[in-house]
C-alpha cells in the first residue's frame, strides 16, 4: 500500500451563528490522501468542503480532531513551528476565483516568485525571474505573459498563474478549492488536463474540491462526498459512481446534468429527503476501500 | 402562408441584430449579425462562453443595454411588435407583459431590503396600479405557490436571506412571471444554484412556459442544461450564431467544429483514461473582431478561406444551420469527431 | 429592554471619554493659572504658585482629580472656567443653542439638500445636469469659507444692505424674524462648504445600486427607472449615508468655528479653541462630553434607523445582542 501523505481524522469546525447557537460546518470527517493520488471532495454549498480546505492549510483552526501531513499534526503549534518550513513549502492552494486571490497591481513575475522571495529560498534556476519563466512554461504558459498584470489575462490565463506560484514552492500536496469553477468549459478543460498531467507526470498529490461531479469522476482515483458537515460516502471514484450506497449519493449522482438530450429527460432522478438525514450513524467499511455513513445502508 | 403571417405568428423575431459597446480600447463588437426566432410554447437555448454575446443579446432583446451600447437591427419584434424605435416610456409599458427576465444569481437579483411578497406585488402592481390590496395579496400568493414555494403565507413576509438559493430563484421567476409575459429570457437561470436544485429550477420553467404557452430564451454556458430543457439549441462564439438547430441535431449531429470541441471537452462524455479534448487558444477580442472566422485560429479543421471570409450559415436541414465552410460543396470532407451515438 | 442598554453603553462610553480627555488634558503642556491669573502667573514666587494649585485642585495625582471632579459632576458641580471665572454652565448656555441652531438646522438641511441633488444626478447620469450640477459642486467646495462669508457680507450687508453681517441677534432684540435674518448668511456659508462632499457620495453610492441585478429585475417587469430608483435603490443606499452622517455631525457642527468668527456669531466654536488652547480644563471637560454625547446619540439613531431598513442589519444587531446576553 502507498504511503499516507494526509491523514485527517475527526475534524471538527463550527461556526458561532449567535444566540449561543452553532453551525456545524465539518463534524467529524476523517480521510486519508495518499502520495500521488487525487483524492476529491465533493459537496454541495454549505456542505463544509472548503473548511475542510481550509483547516488542512492551517488557515482555519480546527475545534477537535488532528490533520497530520507526513506524521506531523499541524494543529498542534508546538509541531507547527519545529515543521513550519516544512509545512509552508510542502502545501499549496488554488482558490477558486484567481481575479480576487492574484494581487491586480503585480506583474506575473512577481507574483509567481513571491513565495520564493518571501522564504528567503534561492531559486534553483539562477534568478527569480528564470524561475518565474519556468513555472509559467510549466503550466503551458508563455513566458511573454512575465510582464502582464492579472486583469490583462483571461480567466484561465489567471488560474495558470495561481497553480504555477503554488508549484514555485515544490510542494508534494496541492489543496484544489473548485479551481475551474469560474472558467469556460473549453477552458475547464484545458486545467484539468494540466491536473491530470501534473499528476500522472510529476506525482503531485491533490486534495480536489469540488461540486461538478462530472470532473471528479473523469480527475479522481477516490471520492469523499459531504453532506451537511459529514462525511457520507467514501470509496474510489469508480466504485462510488457505479455502486453508491448511501441515499444522499444516489440523489447527488442522479442529478448530475448529462449532455445528451435523449437519456437526459429520460432518466429518473432520486429524491433525498433532507429531514431523514441521519446523522449519527458510524462510518461503516462495506468493502476494503468503500465506506459509507450509517451502517443498515451497507450491503453484504 | 405569406412571408407577413408567418411573422406575426412568431413570438420573437430577430434579424441581423448588432450590439455594439463604446469603450476606451475601441469598440466592442459584442453581437454581430444575430437572426433567431421562436415560436409560442417553444424553448431555445443560447449556449456560449462567457463574452460570447448571450447576456448582450438577451439584454438588447429586453432594451436593458446601459446607454453606451449601440443596436442596430434589420427586424426585432416581440409577439409582433416592432420594438426597435420605441421609447423607454413605451418600453416600460411593454416589459413584463411582452417579456421578462430571469437572471443569474438570485441573491443579487432581489432586493435585500424588502420582503419577498412585497417585491412580487411590486412586479403584479406594475401593470396593474388599481389593483385592490387582497386581490394582489392573492395574485401573489397564486403565483408563489406556482413557482413551487411551498406554504406562501408563510413565506410572504419573509426576506431574500432568509431563503435557500433555489428558493430565491423561484422568488425570482414569480416576479418575472407576475404580468403573464409571453416571453421569458432565462439569463443563466441554474449556474449559482446546487447540483440537486438546478434540476428543479429547469423542470418548473419548462413546465411554467409549457403551461402558460409562453416562449423561453435560455441563456446558459453548459450544454447539459440545454440537453435538459431547451427544444432548440443555439450555439454562440464571438458575437455570432455559429450553429442552431433543434436540440437533438445540435447533440446528436453537430456540424460546426466549434460545437464539437464543446461537447469533446466536457469530462461526463470523456472516454475513461484519455486526456480530455480541449479547445486550444482562447476566444478572440472582439475590438475589433478578427478577420474571417473568428474560431479559426482555433479550429484544426480551419480551411485557408476561414482566415479571410467569415463562413455564411450553411442550411444543414430545415431547422439546422451551421456556419462553417466545411459545408460548402468545395470543401473537403472531414469525419466528425463527435456526436451520434454519446458514449457515457 | 433595548432602549436601557442603549442608555448603558451610552453612558459608559461618556464615561470612557470622560476619563481618556481629562487625562490627555492634562498631558498637554501649558499652565492652567495663565488662564485663571494672566499675565500675574508669570511672576508668582514658588510657594505663592503652590498654595494657588491647591486652591484650584490641580496638586493632587490625575486620577485623584478625575475622581473628584466626578464625584461633582454627579452632583451636578461641571466645575469653574479658568478663563471665565464663572460657573461653565454659565458660560456655555447661551451659546450652546446658537451653535446648535445653525449647526443643526445647517446638518438637516445639508442632509436633505444632498439627498435630493443626489437622487437628482443618479436619475440623470452622465446627462447634461449631473454634468453641470457636478462641476458647480466641484467649484463650490473649492472656494474657502473665510472668503465666501466675506464675499457674502460684501455683497449682502455694505452693498445690499438687507442682511446684517454679524452677531445672532440685534442689540435691540427682535424675536424669530430677527434671529432668522441674522441666520441666513452663516448658515449659506455652511452648507455651501459641505453639500457637495455629501451630495457626490450618495449619487455615487446610487449609482452602485442602480448597477445591482434587482434594479434589472425590476425594470425587466416593467418599472420605471425613477420608481425603481426611489423605491429601491434609495433604500439600500440609505444604510451607509445615515451611517456616514451621523459620524459628520460633529464635523459639521464643529466646522462653524471659521463661520462663528467671521461673522462674530457667539457660538461654542470659539469657546472650543478658546478652553484647548489656556488649559481651561473643566470648560473642555463639558464640550468634549458634549459633542461625544451628540455623536453617540446620532450613531444609535442611525444604528436604529438602519435596521429598520435593512435586515441583514437587524440580524446582525440581534445577533450581537445574544451574543452579549450570553457572553
Amino acid at each position: 500500500m502507498c504511503e499516507t501523505l494526509l491523514d485527517v481524522r475527526g475534524l471538527c469546525h463550527s461556526f458561532p451563528l449567535g444566540a449561543g447557537r452553532y453551525l456545524r460546518a465539518v463534524d467529524g470527517v476523517s480521510f486519508r490522501i495518499r502520495k500521488g493520488e487525487i483524492f476529491g471532495l465533493v459537496g454541495e454549498s454549505g456542505s463544509g468542503k472548503s473548511t475542510v480546505a481550509r483547516c488542512v492549510m492551517n488557515i482555519l483552526r480546527p475545534q477537535a480532531g488532528s490533520i497530520l501531513y507526513r506524521g506531523v499534526d499541524v494543529c498542534d503549534p508546538a509541531q507547527f513551528r519545529a515543521n513550519r518550513r516544512m509545512l509552508q513549502t510542502e502545501r499549496q492552494i488554488i482558490f477558486q476565483d484567481s481575479s480576487s486571490s492574484l494581487d491586480q497591481r503585480m506583474k506575473v513575475a512577481d507574483i509567481i516568485a513571491e513565495p520564493l522571495a518571501v522564504n528567503h529560498i534561492v531559486p534553483p534556476r539562477g534568478s527569480l525571474r528564470a524561475e518565474a519563466a519556468f513555472q509559467l512554461r510549466y503550466v503551458g504558459m508563455d513566458p511573454a505573459y512575465l510582464d502582464r498584470y492579472p486583469p490583462e489575462l483571461s480567466g484561465g490565463q489567471r488560474q495558470r498563474v495561481a497553480i504555477a506560484r503554488a508549484l514555485t514552492m515544490e510542494p508534494s500536496l496541492l489543496v484544489a478549492d473548485e479551481p475551474i469553477a469560474a472558467l469556460d468549459v473549453s477552458i475547464q478543460a484545458q486545467i484539468i488536463n494540466l491536473f491530470r498531467h501534473l499528476q500522472a507526470e510529476h506525482g503531485f498529490t491533490f486534495l480536489f474540491i469540488a461540486h461538478d461531479l462530472a470532473v471528479v469522476r473523469y480527475l479522481c482515483d477516490r471520492v469523499g462526498v459531504l453532506y451537511r458537515g459529514k462525511l457520507v460516502e467514501m470509496a474510489p471514484t469508480k466504485e462510488l459512481f457505479d455502486r453508491p450506497l448511501h441515499p444522499y449519493t444516489k440523489a447527488l449522482l442522479s442529478a448530475i446534468p448529462i449532455p445528451d438530450p435523449r437519456r437526459e429527460r429520460a432518466r429518473t432522478r432520486f429524491h433525498f429527503d433532507e429531514a431523514a438525514f441521519d446523522r449519527t450513524g458510524g462510518f461503516v467499511q462495506v468493502s476494503p476501500e468503500h465506506f459509507v455513513l450509517g451502517g443498515k445502508e451497507a450491503e453484504p | 402562408m405569406t412571408a407577413d403571417a408567418d411573422r406575426a405568428e412568431k413570438l420573437l423575431d430577430v434579424g441581423r441584430l448588432s450590439v455594439t459597446f463604446a469603450s476606451p480600447a475601441g469598440a466592442v463588437e459584442a453581437v454581430r449579425d444575430v437572426s433567431l426566432d421562436l415560436a409560442p410554447g417553444e424553448i431555445l437555448a443560447i449556449v456560449g462562453e462567457s463574452g460570447c454575446g448571450k447576456s448582450a443579446l438577451c439584454r438588447a432583446i429586453m432594451k436593458l443595454l446601459p446607454a453606451s451600447a449601440r443596436v442596430q437591427a434589420d427586424r426585432l419584434a416581440v409577439a409582433g411588435t416592432d420594438i426597435r424605435g420605441l421609447s423607454e416610456r413605451d418600453m416600460c409599458a411593454l416589459r413584463g407583459r411582452l417579456c421578462s427576465m430571469v437572471f443569474q444569481d438570485p441573491m443579487t437579483s432581489l432586493d435585500p431590503t424588502m420582503r419577498i411578497g412585497a417585491q412580487i406585488a411590486e412586479a403584479v402592481l406594475a401593470h396593474e396600479p388599481g389593483m385592490k390590496k387582497d386581490a394582489v395579496r392573492r395574485r401573489v400568493l397564486e403565483l408563489m405557490d406556482m413557482v413551487g414555494i411551498e406554504d406562501p403565507p408563510a413565506r410572504y413576509r419573509l426576506y431574500p436571506h432568509d431563503l435557500s438559493g433555489g428558493m430565491r430563484q423561484r422568488a425570482v421567476l414569480a416576479i418575472a412571471l407576475a404580468s403573464r409575459p409571453r416571453l421569458l429570457i432565462a439569463d443563466e437561470p441554474t449556474t449559482a444554484l446546487d447540483v440537486t436544485v438546478q434540476g428543479q429550477i429547469l423542470d418548473l420553467l419548462r413546465d411554467i412556459q409549457r403551461g402558460l404557452g409562453a416562449g423561453a430564451v435560455l441563456v446558459t454556458h453548459d450544454l447539459a442544461v440545454a440537453a435538459r430543457a431547451a427544444d432548440r439549441t443555439a450555439v454562440m462564439y464571438a458575437g455570432r450564431i455559429v450553429e442552431i438547430g433543434t436540440t437533438e441535431e445540435i447533440f446528436y449531429d453537430p456540424r460546426h467544429p466549434y460545437t464539437w470541441g464543446l461537447l469533446a471537452s466536457l469530462p461526463s462524455l470523456a472516454a475513461e483514461g484519455r486526456p480530455l479534448y480541449a479547445i486550444p487558444g482562447m476566444p478572440p477580442t472582439l475590438s475589433p473582431p478578427p478577420k474571417g472566422d473568428a474560431f479559426a485560429c482555433r479550429n484544426r479543421y480551419a480551411l485557408a478561406i476561414d482566415y479571410d471570409q467569415a463562413p455564411p450559415l450553411f442550411q444543414v436541414s430545415p431547422t439546422h444551420y451551421a456556419a462553417t465552410w466545411l459545408l460548402d460543396p468545395r470543401a473537403p470532407a472531414v469525419a466528425r469527431p463527435v456526436g451520434g451515438e454519446l458514449h457515457v | 429592554m433595548k432602549l436601557a442598554r442603549r442608555l448603558c453603553s451610552l453612558l459608559l462610553s461618556l464615561l470612557v471619554l470622560s476619563a481618556a480627555v481629562f487625562w490627555i488634558a492634562r498631558l498637554a503642556p501649558g499652565d492652567p493659572l495663565v488662564s485663571y491669573y494672566g499675565q500675574r502667573a508669570e511672576r508668582m514666587t514658588p510657594e505663592q504658585r503652590a498654595r494657588e494649585e491647591a486652591r484650584l485642585g490641580l496638586d493632587a495625582p490625575i486620577h485623584v482629580q478625575y475622581v473628584r471632579w466626578l464625584r461633582n459632576a454627579l452632583h451636578g458641580d461641571l466645575g469653574v472656567s479658568f478663563k471665565y471665572k464663572r460657573d461653565v454652565v454659565d458660560v456655555i448656555r447661551g451659546r450652546v443653542s446658537n451653535t446648535l441652531l445653525l449647526g443643526g438646522v445647517g446638518f438637516a438641511l445639508i442632509f436633505s439638500m444632498a439627498l435630493g441633488l443626489g437622487l437628482l444626478c443618479a436619475r440623470f447620469e452622465g446627462r447634461p445636469l449631473d454634468k453641470i450640477l457636478c462641476k458647480l459642486g466641484t467649484l463650490s467646495s473649492c472656494i474657502p469659507e473665510f472668503w465666501l462669508s466675506l464675499l457674502l457680507i460684501l455683497i449682502f450687508s455694505v452693498y445690499l444692505r438687507v442682511l446684517p453681517s454679524s452677531g445672532a441677534w440685534s442689540v435691540d432684540g427682535g424675536g424669530a424674524a430677527d434671529r432668522l435674518r441674522h441666520l441666513i448668511l452663516p448658515m449659506t456659508v455652511v452648507v455651501t462648504g459641505h453639500l457637495w462632499y455629501y451630495a457626490y457620495m450618495i449619487r455615487n453610492r446610487l449609482l452602485e445600486e442602480v448597477r445591482a441585478d434587482y434594479v434589472l429585475l425590476a425594470r425587466s417587469t416593467g418599472l420605471g427607472r425613477r420608481r425603481v430608483l426611489l423605491r429601491h435603490c434609495l433604500r439600500n443606499a440609505l444604510p451607509s449615508y445615515l451611517s456616514i452622517m451621523a459620524i459628520s455631525v460633529p464635523h459639521i457642527m464643529g466646522g462653524t468655528y471659521v463661520v462663528e468668527t467671521v461673522f462674530s456669531y457667539p457660538g461654542i466654536g470659539t469657546l472650543c479653541y478658546e478652553s484647548a488652547r489656556y488649559q481651561d480644563y473643566d470648560l473642555l471637560m463639558v464640550l468634549c462630553l458634549l459633542s461625544g454625547a451628540v455623536v453617540i446619540v446620532c450613531n444609535m439613531l442611525a444604528q436604529a434607523i438602519n435596521e429598520h431598513i435593512d435586515p441583514r442589519v437587524r440580524a446582525a444587531a440581534a445577533e450581537r445582542a445574544e451574543a452579549d446576553g450570553h457572553g
